[in-house]
């Protein structure tokens, strides 16, 4: 049996192949709804720090002095860092994102991460997208299970965009998402009177004699290519004087901004950042972990810029598979630990406010004696912006197995 | 699963099986299969064996395998020694990079690196022509850059080369593979110089040999050391023999001399740059991804030992390009236990060797390659029969690679008619095989490997230790799919960059469209083109004129095609 898992969840199950029936296009009939999108609608950016990002140098707990204890090259002097609380503190070279905490619109979550022990990055990856940690098997992403029963968005093919050239884990699913890499360059290229005959060939092509993914994905290629036609974003320039730095990730927020501008009923976005895997010379306020550090808070606060007003319809969350160890090891780095934090921005956040249980950094308070413990289950946040953000109502189809239970959401979103 | 091992080794110690004098014996079970005993006709047959032994058929190639035997085809894949490979080896001559050595590529990024620093210092001492200026002129790369740039850019363009030029196909897939399973990251600091060396020279020679081989090669590899960080790994409390002592005896001792004061300042420096203790990075890769799997029963102590029996392993020099160097003194001499297993006090670099000889023969190591192996050649789900056959045989050769290979591609599963054209082929493959469907040759610039990249497959710079995946989840989407179309059209039309393309020598232009279908069909389908693909060129080709316009339609959308997306 070489059915994919989105194919197989798309189907909603076996027994439909068994049937001789195209689970395919039933599937597909589930979404023919039609309804406007209102423009004022909720939207989720997920971006994912791939690589196991330190969130004891993000935010710093320059209270604490295990945290300078064990770290006596990598630790960020308490002069460098931009105190928050007069306990955490941001990293000096994130220095782009104090205003939004000082207007309230950005939390910080601390001492979250998975249930799940392992420091296998693709395995905690894996777990945080799938929403089920310790469990391989669940064939989609908990993203994708967000937009599975929402009959607003049925009508519009960008409601779940991933920006890369790879569909993550966590779109995986019955809902259609998309992967576009380059928003200029989505569709078929030719010359402008061949455009639209070329399209609608391949069009029929791939609507004859495609099966399984080729034929879901295509289907909601050609939906996107129509609809974005109609939208034209054309040309962008950012609003409000936001400058995106160069690079793939402030590429993504720029495209993401564009897309939720455009009004074409974006609900779900993703990007990856890549390049926290620092195990060796990660560097305390300058260096290797401070430079993607800067092009991490820079994006972030162009995007809040370029976005102005439209922030109060965005939640923007950050995740990371994993924290590192609290002691620095031996190559001025860090090795895979547990717990790390994640940032929470946007007009709905109560910011201002680092948000969690804070374990202590004493060797008697860490996970396994090494690492920040967990003290906060990474779907108590997902489920919060989920349910108080999206407004979806049904969070165990979306995070099945686990009870999600108000009073331990962390209270990134006003209730 | 280790119950079912340990029935095969049973079945192998008492069957009537013969001993696997040669790597190229099936392996005994579950025989005998191969084209011929299958629903499969010899022309299938032949399609499939190219689609997932080559990197596609070129014009007539299926006809002139299926003419001469698929199995003795496969068989001769499997001996790649003993297959000329004249046309690409005339082509390699052209690749000045394989002539430089590891240190010379070095030396060409250190070059590079001064460059640059100095263009910056210019470009920082601007006197008010402003921020443009100086941007630009950090922008402007000088020569010694573009030449390192050229020949990391020809490196990458040598793969793209040999996948689609070279006669011993099976090999240049095999590698790729290994390519994956070992990734290193051709971004990370010197593997931008190291990594060539590590293709050509650990990766390429192994590919078809022992796993074990392959695996003490990669753990030796300066390009490994370096990019899972191993090479700075060192017992905690070590000192390098040249730094042990203070070369003064104190601000008032009697050998208080200013050069003595510069040495002590000199010792402290380097101290303060000294790497302090274990590394786990490429300990835990090698558990997880190299050998055992992720499941493979390894507690968080196992890779903290593994690690301390891997400190003193390191490189000489690497920014120089230098090569693997043992350094004792870095070694943990303490005694250590690894999944059950002791390694007593006062050993060196042998218990490395020791630990990886036993992981390279662990049965979960043998489960988690095999599997990999028939999730590239066979399915993105392997058959069990697969697997085991993969897993037996492998152990009855020893880790003899080509012996594993032989099993797979020997076994029913391979040529079971549901996994024919079951696979969705990765955009390297996509591209490479589009290429040769056309009777198309890249270039010597990277700009082909750019289409790759594009597409979704940067070669060398997947970040992550994992390698690029194999599987149609992870590369089917959207975006994906519409610039597959693009990249179709492109080359159908003499457009696709870093493609010499001459279509009139493999499908003439015909005024007729069904004959035209017909020929494309023939020559980039194998014959699998269905009604519907029919119906709809001869459709768009209705109101062309053009025969040569016409002819690069129908190419281009047979090439973006649905069909031409599975192998």
């Amino acid at each position: 049996m070489t059915i994919s898992r989105r194919v197989f969840v798309k189907s909603g199950g076996l027994a439909l192949v068994s049937l001789g029936l195209d689970p395919v296009f039933l599937a597909r009939a589930a979404f023919a709804a039609s309804r406007p999108v209102p423009a004022s609608a909720p939207i989720l950016v997920c971006l994912f720090q791939r690589g196991a990002v330190d969130g004891l140098n993000m935010i710093v707990p320059h209270g604490d002095p295990v945290y300078y204890r064990e770290r006596p090259r990598i630790a960020v002097p308490r002069g460098d860092v931009l105190d928050l609380d007069g306990y955490f503190g941001l990293h000096p070279r994130l220095a782009a994102l104090k205003p939004l905490w000082d207007n309230k619109s950005l939390a910080a979550v601390h001492a979250i991460g998975s249930p799940d022990a392992t420091r296998s990055h693709f395995d905690a990856q894996d777990y945080m997208e799938s929403g089920t940690p310790g469990l391989k098997a669940t064939p989609d992403g908990w993203l994708n299970r967000c937009c599975q029963h929402d009959r607003e968005h049925a009508n519009t093919p960008f409601q779940a965009v991933a920006f890369g050239p790879q569909l993550p884990r966590i779109l995986a699913g019955a809902a259609p998402s998309l992967a576009i890499n380059d928003l200029q360059a989505f569709g078929v290229r030719g010359p402008a009177a061949a455009r639209d005959r070329l399209t609608r060939a391949f069009e029929e092509l791939y609507a004859g004699a495609a099966t399984g993914l080729l034929a879901t994905s295509s289907e909601e290629a050609f939906e996107a290519v129509q609809q974005l036609k109609q939208a034209n974003p054309g040309q962008y320039a950012p609003a409000n004087g936001a400058a995106y730095p160069r690079g793939p990730f402030g590429r993504a927020l720029l495209q993401i901004a564009q897309l939720i501008k455009a009004n074409v009923g974006l609900r779900v976005a993703f990007a990856d950042v890549s390049g926290w895997d620092t195990h060796v010379n990660q560097g305390a306020s300058e260096g290797q972990l401070a430079a993607r550090l800067a092009d991490f808070g820079q994006s972030l606060a162009a995007f809040a810029q370029d976005l102005g007003g439209r922030m109060r319809d965005v939640v923007v969350l950050t995740m990371s598979e994993f924290g590192r160890t609290v002691r620095e090891n031996g190559n001025s780095g860090t090795d895979h630990g547990h717990a790390t934090a994640m940032l929470v921005l946007g007009g709905p956040v109560r910011g201002g406010r680092v948000l969690g249980r804070w374990p202590g950094l004493d060797p008697a308070q860490r996970f396994e004696g090494r690492d920040v413990a967990v003290t906060t289950d990474f779907r108590d946040l997902f489920a919060e912006l989920v349910a108080r953000h999206l407004g979806t109502q049904d969070l165990a189809a979306v995070f099945p197995g686990f009870t999600a239970d108000p009073a331990r959401f962390p209270g990134a979103i006003g209730a | 699963m280790q119950k079912r091992l340990i029935a095969l080794v049973v079945g192998l110690g008492c069957g009537p099986v013969p001993p696997a004098s040669v790597g190229v014996q099936p392996a005994p079970l579950r025989r005998p299969q191969g084209g011929a005993a299958t629903a499969l006709t010899p022309h299938d047959s032949a399609l499939h064996a190219l689609n997932r032994l080559a990197y596609g058929p070129r014009p007539g190639e299926v006809d002139r395998v299926a003419a001469g035997s698929v199995m003795r085809w496969i068989d001769r894949q499997l001996d790649p020694d003993e297959i000329a490979d004249q046309v690409l080896v005339e082509r390699e001559r052209a690749f000045e990079v394989l002539t430089r050595s590891r240190g010379e590529l070095a030396q060409q990024y250190f070059n590079a690196d001064r460059e640059r620093r100095e263009r910056q210092r210019a470009g920082s001492a601007g006197d008010g022509n402003g921020m443009a200026d100086s941007m630009r002129m950090q922008d402007t790369p000088g020569p010694e850059e573009l030449a390192a740039r050229r020949l990391t850019g020809q490196f990458v363009a040598l793969t793209v080369m040999r996948a689609a030029l070279s006669e011993r196909q099976l090999r240049e897939v095999v590698v790729d593979f290994w390519s994956n399973h070992f990734n290193v990251f051709l971004g990370k600091g010197a593997d931008r110089f190291l990594l060539p060396d590590y293709i050509e020279h650990t990766i390429r020679p192994h590919a078809l040999g022992k796993f074990a081989d392959l695996l003490i090669g990669t753990a030796e590899s300066p390009a490994m050391l370096f990019y899972l960080d191993n090479w700075q790994s060192v017992a905690p409390g070590s000192l390098p023999p040249g730094l042990r002592r203070a070369s003064w005896p104190g601000r008032f001792g009697p050998g208080f001399t200013p050069d003595a004061l510069r040495a002590e300042g000199r010792r402290r420096q380097a101290l303060d740059h000294l790497p302090q203790g274990i590394n786990e990075n490429y300990a835990r890769e090698l558990l997880e991804l190299h050998t055992l799997g992720v499941d493979g029963g390894y507690t968080q102590q196992d890779v903290i030992n593994v690690a301390r029996i891997f400190t003193g392993w390191s490189i000489e020099r690497p920014q120089l390009g230098g090569g693997f160097a043992y350094h004792d003194w870095a070694h943990d001499r303490g005694a250590k236990v690894v999944m059950g297993i002791r390694y007593p006090a006062g050993h060196g670099m042998d218990e490395g060797i020791r630990l990886l000889r036993w992981l390279a023969n662990h049965p979960a190591t043998i489960h988690h390659v095999s599997r990999e192996l028939c999730q590239r050649f066979v399915s993105d789900e392997p058959p069990d029969g697969c697997v085991d056959d993969a897993v037996a045989a492998w152990m009855q050769s020893g880790g003899d690679l080509r012996a594993v290979l032989s099993a797979i591609v020997h076994g029913p599963d391979f040529w079971a008619p549901a996994n024919v054209r079951a696979k969705v082929k990765t955009p390297f493959v996509f591209v490479v095989s589009a290429l040769r469907a056309v009777g198309a040759a890249p270039d010597t610039t990277p700009r082909l490997a750019q289409v790759i990249a594009r597409l979704g497959e940067p070669l060398y710079m997947h970040v992550a230790p994992d390698g690029y995946p194999q599987t149609e989840d992870e590369w089917v989407n959207s975006g994906a799919l519409l610039d597959r179309m693009n990249s179709g059209l492109a080359l159908a039309s003499g457009r696709l960059p870093g493609t010499l393309v001459d279509v009139d020598s493999v499908i003439p232009t015909n005024t007729d469209p069904v004959q035209l279908i017909a020929a494309v069909n023939a020559t980039i389908l194998g014959g699998t083109m269905t009604a519907n693909t029919k119906r709809v060129i001869l459709e768009q080709l209705a109101d062309v004129a053009d025969p040569a316009r016409a002819r690069a339609l129908a190419v281009g959308l047979a090439v973006g095609g649905p069909e031409f997306q599975r192998q």
